[in-house]
């Protein structure tokens, strides 16, 4: 299981999320992880500000954060060429898990979506996965961020897509919510050519 | 940080990050995942003697948008008043055991999101599911799964479907 740890120690973690209250659960959890320099903003314009003053190492961003929208946010992040930020990991947070919104964030260049309500286990299991499975960028005409051709082999711990399960059936635009681990699936639909 | 390997052509760049937080997270010392899990349950769990205080602000503020757009008719702002409670109380909710809170909120989000989209400005539809935010946050139901209320979230569908269907 050494492999499947993961130390947060030192590193620069920024929750951006309206919810005062939210946030502080983020923040305990990743304190229960380890982690020891955790900052929080509650707009878009304060997220990018602290982005242009100071070096971050992952962003957990609420999809709705006013009043730009994390997809919004997400998008200027990784245009905006002379930010040093510009390739950090970008875990959205969202309620909305229908397969369009899911397929929005990750288009906008987010690494990984997180459902809300959120629990320490996907917490950590997605941030370990962003922090053990390196991915490479592609720069492109309309798209600069994290390869969106990705293979999702299983979390660290065990959560996740396994060897044997089914492939995912891609619904229609505006189907139902997704669970977290069809989420993730979702997220490594282009390889398997089905997006 | 960027190291430049791959050029599919002239217009597309691919090329391998190794971010600071990869570089640092894989460093040893960290918390294994079964512990670093258990120890932020633990810090999640200290807040839930404060989770009724917040619940009941939240609740009140609700009923409070959703009274104040009764009163001043069917402005775009209200929606986005209430909305922000429902979603923080959807948002919140089963991360504090109180799933069925959490499911309410989720469904009056959806109605407001089929008004917002054009959907007939219906008072009822929204004020039940107040109502129904009411009785979930009360002990005995706090705990309980929506699959353990059937009625109720079989009537909450039913308003969700009734919105659904009544264009503006």
């Amino acid at each position: 299981m050494s492999t499947h740890t993961i130390n947060l120690r030192d590193l620069v973690i920024l929750i951006a999320d309206s919810s005062s209250y939210l946030s502080t659960i983020i923040h305990r959890m990743l304190r229960g992880f380890g982690a020891n320099k955790i900052m929080e903003c509650r707009t878009s314009v304060e997220l990018l500000q602290t982005l242009t003053d100071q070096k971050i190492d992952v962003l957990l961003c609420d999809a709705n954060l006013p009043p730009l929208g994390g997809l919004m946010v997400t998008q200027m992040i990784r245009r905006k060429v002379d930010n040093e930020n510009r390739t950090i990991p970008i875990l959205l947070m969202t309620s909305d898990t229908r397969e369009t919104a899911v397929k929005q964030a990750r288009d906008a260049g987010a690494n990984m979506v997180i459902a809300k309500p959120i629990s320490p286990a996907s917490l950590y299991d997605r941030l370990a996965w962003v922090a053990l499975t390196p991915r490479q960028f592609v720069d492109a005409p309309t798209y600069f961020g994290p390869d969106r051709r990705f293979k999702i082999e299983g979390y660290p711990g065990g959560v996740g897509r396994r060897k044997g399960d089914n492939e995912l059936e891609v619904a229609e635009e505006s189907g139902p919510a997704l669970e977290q681990d069809d989420i993730d699936n979702l997220f490594s639909a282009a390889r398997m050519g089905k997006d | 940080m960027a190291d430049d390997n791959n050029k599919n052509d002239d217009n597309v760049r691919i090329f391998d990050v190794e971010t600071t937080f990869q570089k640092y997270a894989r460093r040893p010392g960290g918390v294994p995942r079964d512990r670093a899990i258990k120890y932020a349950t633990t810090r999640v769990e200290e807040l839930k003697p404060d989770f009724d205080d917040w619940l009941d602000k939240e609740l009140q503020a609700l009923a409070e948008a959703v009274r104040q757009a009764e009163d001043g008719g069917q402005a775009r702002g209200w929606i986005d008043a209430i909305n922000n409670h429902a979603r923080q109380l959807r948002d919140v909710g089963t991360t504090m055991d109180a799933e069925l809170l959490t499911y309410i909120a989720g469904s009056l989000c959806e109605v407001l999101d089929e008004m917002a989209a054009g959907a007939k400005f219906n008072r009822e539809s929204i004020s039940c599911h107040v109502d129904a935010l009411f009785l979930a946050r009360q002990r005995p139901y706090r705990t309980l799964k929506p699959d353990q209320v059937p009625e109720l979230i079989a009537g909450l569908r039913r308003v969700l479907q009734h919105v659904s269907t009544s264009p503006g």
